[in-house]
């Protein structure tokens, strides 16, 4: 299982990295802002996307948009990966159409576990 | 001898109608004689008496003539003389009558009068003797020749005329005597109309049954009536409060009601011939005597102020109302204490004019509009936020200040209405929020609040408003502040709680044991100060009513699952048993948030209970409520720490936050999220007996809507 991570911040990127490759077992690929994240999306093909929200050059809403409806990346699960804490924001992200949303600071023993509880496996 | 017979016949008739003709004209002259003197009786007019003085020169020089006319019967002459005499003692008795009249001698009149109609009423008789002889005469006249007869019949004419002449006479003397009496009685009466002008009591009534009698008598009722009025007036003007008085044309009292004493100090008696400017106080003189010129050149009534100084030197403000009488030269004044009523006036003022000033300096914006939303006036403050005139608003619908302005149409009742209608739903008695305009036409936020009030002219509105750009523009640097840190010190704390996390679980190999012990240390207190970050960005929500909350129905199972999901290895870790109790009810509420409060509050009974001892979480139905209860047998709450425990930063002991973690503020962000339900939180602790806290959040309605508050 493959897991795209988009954020800009490469130290939180290291961190979700390892947790997710040495504690949960999975493949990771990084990408430090959601138009390389669109890019690699569609060349690796991952299983999973993990989002960042507030990024330069290209948001997490706006990169999700172009995720969803760029043919090549459309199938993709995208989860949120984000620093907002408000609940109206968290529902808000659900209804733009990832499958869910994990918040920060997250539990590195825990972030593999509800990566995949979210997509069901 | 015929012929000269005939002359004789012919110049006897002729003498005989002469004879006639003559006694007519006495009888006449005395006729006259009469009546100008019943006119002189009462009017006392030179008209009258020149006349009757003319008619007694007249009346001797007839009877002389008569005289002549009889010729030589002695018989005749004899009547003839004693009519003359009856004529010279009636010409006498009408002389004095006439005198005394002259001299105001009414009662010498009336006895001469009297005395005349005597003398008059035998002379009468004496007459009736003569003519029953000359009766006798005629009856031997009617065997003698016709010329005879003729003669003797052209003399019974004479004498009849006598007769007559004798009862004007005696009619003269009637009139006379009884327009005497009647002239008495007017007199009475015309007395009585002088004394009731001035006041005086009635001559007693006259009797009688006549007309004259009939008139005193109104008279006298008329007077009784007056007294009455007068009497009343009296009692008025003495028991009024206001001072009744009149001033002379030197400015002096000549009449003052007792009402002065209290009003000015001064008693009635006192203030008569007083002058009434050396009353005035010296600023009020000039307007004084400006008003009273007014009052007798305008010849009406009129009113003016002015304050007066009392005995006691105290100043009363008066109001005059005053005329001027031309007939009296006298000013009459009814004056009427007005100095309460210029106080409270003053007072009024004043108070008017604090509150004008309050309302000109306020900050907010003040707008009386009329039900329909008519502008009916603004205070500065309105003018400062909308950049309008006072007069460029009043007059205008209110909705030309509102961004609706450009979206609905001014000329469109349907519209004016729509906007009116949700100006009183959203601001009537509270405070809704609006997009208003300025003039130069950009758009800024107020709040605004509508009150109703009546007038004397009406129903009125009065908006309050509040430009509350700076205020929006704050919150909104504010929002973003608190969304910048968040992610901010997040951002960082992700990467050291991950990286401390990944050191102690050994995912990056095993550490010295030493190590070890620092990473733990550094990963719990890095939890700590993300625990701290939510819990002050809750505190902050909260307190700004910014708290996010999404109510949905949800079954408490769930609530109570994952509650006990996050407790688990913090209760395994402090050797602390969990029991829960749970019970399928449905409520309405936000999971997530009943989920942090249950969270809350069985770490903390896990905290503070000792090892092996047990927490149970029960929820229990309750009319009307829900109640969860969180029951430790720990070492319980102090009685007078029960109402502290819900605020910020209070724990139990100062020491606790130290050794048993936590950052003061679990208990106060519960306490909101639960009232933020509309319910309420609290505990209930025996001290060294374990504590319960427990809360109650309204049973969810059945088959209620999901609502989402924000």
């Amino acid at each position: 299982m493959k897991v795209l991570i988009i954020d800009d911040e490469e130290d939180t990127r290291s961190i979700a990295a390892m947790s997710l490759n040495i504690i949960g077992g999975l493949d990771v690929v990084e990408a430090e802002n959601g138009k390389i994240g669109v890019e690699k999306a569609a060349a690796e093909k991952p299983d999973c996307i993990l989002l960042d929200c507030m990024m330069p050059i290209m948001d997490g809403e706006s990169t999700l948009a172009e995720l969803l409806t760029n043919e090549q990346t459309k199938g993709i699960p995208v989860i949120f990966l984000t620093a907002k804490a408000m609940t109206s924001e968290i529902e808000r992200l659900k209804r733009l159409g990832a499958v869910g949303v994990l918040t920060k600071p997250f539990d590195p023993t825990m972030l593999a576990g509800q990566v995949k509880a979210l997509l069901g496996r | 001898m015929l012929l000269r017979q005939a002359e004789i016949e012919v110049q006897r008739q002729i003498r005989s109608k002469a004879i006639i003709s003559q006694a007519n004209t006495l009888s006449k002259l005395f006729y006259d004689a009469g009546v100008a003197m019943g006119g002189y009786s009462i009017t006392k007019s030179p008209l009258f008496s020149d006349r009757y003085d003319k008619i007694v020169r007249q009346i001797p020089q007839d009877l002389n003539e008569l005289k002549s006319l009889v010729g030589d019967n002695p018989r005749q002459q004899k009547i003839l003389e004693n009519l003359a005499d009856i004529t010279v003692t009636g010409l006498k008795i009408l002389g004095e009558a006439k005198a005394a009249i002259d001299d105001n001698r009414v009662d010498v009149a009336q006895f001469r009068a009297r005395h005349m109609y005597k003398e008059i009423r035998s002379l009468a008789d004496r007459l009736q003797d003569e003519l029953r002889g000359l009766t006798e005469d005629e009856r031997k006249i009617e065997s003698e020749s016709p010329e005879v007869q003729n003669r003797n019949r052209a003399t019974v004419k004479l004498f009849l005329v006598v007769g007559v002449v004798f009862n004007i006479l005696l009619a003269v003397a009637l009139a006379l005597f009884f327009s005497r009496g009647i002239g008495r009685r007017l007199n009475v009466l015309t007395d009585n109309s002088i004394r009731l002008a001035r006041g005086e009591p009635l001559n007693p009534p006259l009797t009688g049954g006549d007309e004259i009698a009939h008139l005193d008598g109104v008279f006298h009722s008329m007077a009784d009536a007056l007294t009455e009025a007068s009497r009343k007036e009296r009692a008025v003007i003495e028991n009024s409060a206001d001072v009744i008085c009149s001033i002379d044309i030197d400015g002096k009292f000549v009449a003052v009601s007792p009402a002065s004493l209290s009003m000015f100090g001064f008693s009635p008696d006192e203030l008569m011939g007083k002058r009434f400017i050396d009353l005035i106080i010296p600023e009020d003189v000039q307007e004084t005597i400006k008003a009273v010129r007014a009052i007798r050149a305008e010849q009406a009534t009129m009113n003016f102020e002015n304050r007066i100084k009392k005995k006691d030197q105290t100043t009363v403000t008066v109001l005059w109302s005053a005329y001027w009488s031309e007939s009296e030269r006298s000013m009459f004044c009814v004056a009427h204490d007005i100095t309460e009523r210029k106080l409270a006036e003053e007072a009024t003022k004043a108070s008017e004019k604090r509150i004008r000033t309050i309302i000109e300096n306020m900050l907010v914006g003040l707008i009386i509009i009329s039900p329909e939303g008519i502008i009916e006036s603004v205070n500065p403050r309105t003018e400062q936020i909308f950049g309008f005139t006072s007069s460029q608003m009043v007059g205008r619908h209110l909705m030309t200040l509102f961004t609706e302005a450009r979206l609905y149409s001014m000329n469109s009742r349907e519209d004016l209405q729509q906007f009116m209608d949700n100006l009183f739903h959203k601001a009537l008695n509270r405070v809704g929020e609006f997009d208003a305009l300025k003039q130069a036409g950009d758009d800024f936020p107020i709040e605004l609040s509508l009150s109703e009030f009546n007038m004397a002219d009406g129903r009125f509105y009065l908006a309050n408003i509040l430009d509350v750009s700076e205020r929006r523009e704050v919150e909104r640097l504010k929002k973003e502040f608190v969304s910048t840190v968040s992610h901010e010190l997040r951002t960082p704390l992700t990467s050291i709680r991950g990286s401390l996390t990944l050191l102690n679980v050994g995912a990056l190999g095993a550490l010295p044991d030493q190590a070890m012990k620092v990473v733990n240390i550094a990963e719990r207190n890095t939890i700590r100060l993300i625990g701290l970050i939510n819990d002050i960005l809750d505190i902050e929500k909260l307190e700004s009513g910014k708290m996010d909350m999404v109510f949905q129905n949800v079954d408490l199972t769930s609530v109570m699952e994952r509650s006990y999901e996050s407790v688990k290895t913090f209760a395994d870790n402090n050797g602390v048993l969990l029991e829960m109790v749970p019970s399928h009810i449905n409520v309405n509420a936000d999971g997530d948030r009943l989920v942090q409060v249950i969270v809350n509050l069985m770490s903390n009974a896990c905290k503070f209970s000792p090892k092996g001892a047990t927490v149970t979480v029960r929820v229990d139905e309750i009319p009307n409520w829900i109640e969860v209860k969180v029951i430790d047998r720990g070492r319980g709450i102090p009685a007078k720490f029960k109402n502290l425990l819900f605020q910020r930063f209070q724990q139990v002991e100062a020491s606790d936050a130290k050794r048993k973690g936590g950052t003061g503020l679990g208990l106060a962000i519960c306490k909101g999220i639960i009232e933020a339900h509309g319910g309420t939180i609290g505990v209930d602790s025996e001290e060294g007996k374990g504590s319960v806290f427990w809360f109650r959040i309204p049973a969810a309605q059945a088959g209620a809507q999901e609502k989402k508050v924000s």
